[in-house]
């Protein structure tokens, strides 16, 4: 038997006419992580007509669908149904993957390195050796295309998001926002506060699904130096073990 | 047989179909033709399915050359068509006969066009669509010189009357306006706006020239949020309406970012999504509250709407010997005869 959980209680809130927000609602952060991403497993195996997806990320899912061929209310029935399998079954705990992200910090790859840890009233190296210091939980796959969205290193407050988001992040940009923390799969605007970059590529759109790892995989950054950057560039990221 | 068309001045036109709709569980947008409509509209009038490859032309003018007989239908934003030469209709299939250039000239009223070919185009696919994400840098943008294969070729139609519309199929054009209205329902945040929600439905907001697939931008007055604490990311759908900055409303369109940080304040519904797909740069726009069960009753009623077009659509074509059904004449002979 797989290792499960118990699911937490859920809201389900009204979204536009083709999509549900469904949010976990307990205190336990994470347990409701836990349950929106085994009940978008739940939807997606067991599929319904017009339903065309689940977006899970760190308290809530997004449940997308045609609204020709079914209702807000037919797929919160639906949404209903697969929270009492689950609460039946439990839910499924897989075991992570590791991957190790190499990352030359501040200057021209990083251009907010400094002005964080001006906010945070550390010394530079302070700020690298937090977000050097652990391994992060992938929560979710998120925007730009299937961005690794981690809790956030342990600084002391909340990084807010740039007053002026940038037109245009390079893919490889790691990032740092609120309490999370991100690589940047490819090139897009963006209004995180970007710290560094890593040679890797993230993102293979030749291949399914275009990113490497899943939600509940394991990622660690690792500090280089600008001249090492040349050596990593353009090889794929992959998992450690 | 198969045809082929060339592109002579692509403007700014893409291959594209109704939208990668496995995309956002792995963090891609959904894409795809913005005016859903139309772009289902155009693909019907030219015997296609919904979702079969067409081209979408924004803005700029446009100009191809058929290598084969084809049949297309352009439909979409208001514009100057003609085929060789001739003056034709907008939403009605369009006989092209090879060697003939067809061209879009002068978009207006509207933003976007779409033209389907009878048996579509060939395109390349990632997770089931065509449709172009600039984030992973996938599609087919259309260059001066760039050949389509279609699958199928069709001869003239031959037109029994001189100067009458061939076809005359009964679809309610939508209406293109520089002052949209567009339906939004409440979004799932409302409550963090406070009073100044009501903002939304009373300013007449103007769509800035900083606006595209991703979404868009307008200027007006702004509700603002009550409190500033940071929001997890979580998944946003179409259509949210977000206050991301002091400057602008953001309203996100098909090509949006699957996740978001900020509070949806309203979200646009399907049919309205159609209407802001057409804004222009300086176009006015003002919100209208409606609930879920209204959205949609009217999309369904669009849909149903369609499905008049293509049995119309279908029962002309087998008339006429055209489409995927093969007529008597290509039936191979019973057996025994």
């Amino acid at each position: 038997m797989p290792a499960t959980t118990t699911p937490t209680p859920v809201e389900v809130f009204e979204s536009g006419d083709a999509a549900l927000r469904v949010v976990a609602t307990s205190a336990n952060s994470e347990a409701n992580w836990s349950t929106v991403h085994a009940l978008a497993e739940w939807l997606e195996a067991a599929g319904a007509d017009g339903v065309h997806g689940a977006v899970p990320t760190y308290d809530s899912l997004l449940v997308e669908f045609d609204p020709g061929v079914t209702s807000a209310r037919q797929v919160r029935a639906f949404v209903l149904l697969g929270m009492r399998q689950l609460d039946f079954i439990g839910a499924p705990v897989r075991a992570p993957r590791e991957f190790s992200v190499p990352v030359v910090y501040g200057g021209e790859y990083g251009p907010d390195l400094e002005r964080v840890a001006e906010h945070q009233q550390l010394p530079v190296e302070e700020i690298i050796a937090l977000h050097t210091a652990k391994s992060y939980v992938i929560r979710c796959l998120g925007a730009p295309a299937g961005s690794p969205m981690m809790d956030g290193p342990d600084f002391p407050i909340p990084v807010p998001r740039l007053k002026d988001p940038r037109l245009s992040v390079p893919a490889g940009a790691v990032a740092v926002a609120g309490r999370q923390a991100v690589i940047a799969p490819a090139m897009a605007p963006g209004g995180w506060c970007v710290i560094g970059q890593t040679p890797l590529a993230v993102l293979d759109a030749g291949s399914e699904p275009l990113v490497p790892y899943v939600p509940g995989d394991l990622l660690r950054f690792r500090q280089i130096q600008p001249e090492e950057f040349a050596h990593y560039a353009g090889r794929k990221l992959e998992a450690a073990r | 047989m198969s045809g082929s068309l060339i592109i002579l001045q692509p403007g700014n036109s893409v291959v594209t179909d109704l939208g990668r709709f496995r995309g956002p569980r792995f963090g891609l947008p959904v894409n795809g033709a913005l005016d859903q409509f139309s772009a289902r509209a155009a693909n019907i009038l030219a015997g296609n399915d919904d979702n079969a490859p067409l081209l979408e032309v924004t803005a700029l003018d446009f100009r191809l050359k058929a290598t084969t007989d084809i049949l297309i239908a352009v439909t979409g934003a208001p514009l100057h068509l003609t085929v060789g030469g001739r003056e034709c209709q907008q939403w009605e299939p369009v006989s092209v006969r090879a060697g003939e250039t067809v061209a879009l000239r002068q978009i207006t009223g509207g933003l976007r066009a779409y033209l389907a070919v009878h048996g579509s185009v060939e395109a390349p696919v990632l997770l089931g669509s065509c449709a172009p994400d600039t984030v992973v840098g996938f599609g087919l943008r259309l260059a001066e010189g760039t050949e389509l294969k279609t699958s199928r070729t069709v001869a003239p139609i031959r037109q029994p009357y001189f100067d009458l519309p061939l076809f005359r199929l009964g679809l309610t054009r939508p209406e293109f306006s520089s002052q949209a209205v567009v339906e939004v329902t409440d979004g799932p945040d409302v409550e963090e706006f406070g009073d100044t929600a009501d903002l939304l439905y009373t300013t007449e907001y103007t769509v800035s020239a900083r606006s595209n697939h991703i979404g868009l931008r307008l200027g007006g007055a702004l509700p603002e949020r009550q409190s500033g604490a940071e929001v997890l990311s979580r998944g946003v759908p179409v259509g949210a309406i977000e206050v991301p900055s002091r400057e602008e409303l953001l309203v996100l369109h098909r090509g949006r970012g699957v996740t978001a940080g900020y509070p949806v304040l309203a979200v646009v519904t399907s049919r309205s999504l159609d209407v802001l797909a057409q804004a222009r740069p300086g176009h006015t726009i003002t919100f209208r509250r409606t609930t879920v069960p209204d959205a949609t009753a009217k999309y369904r009623a669009a849909l149903r709407e369609l499905e008049n077009l293509r049995s119309t659509v279908s029962t002309v074509f087998a008339l006429l010997g055209i489409g995927s059904q093969p007529g008597w004449q290509q039936l191979a002979p019973a057996a025994g005869t």
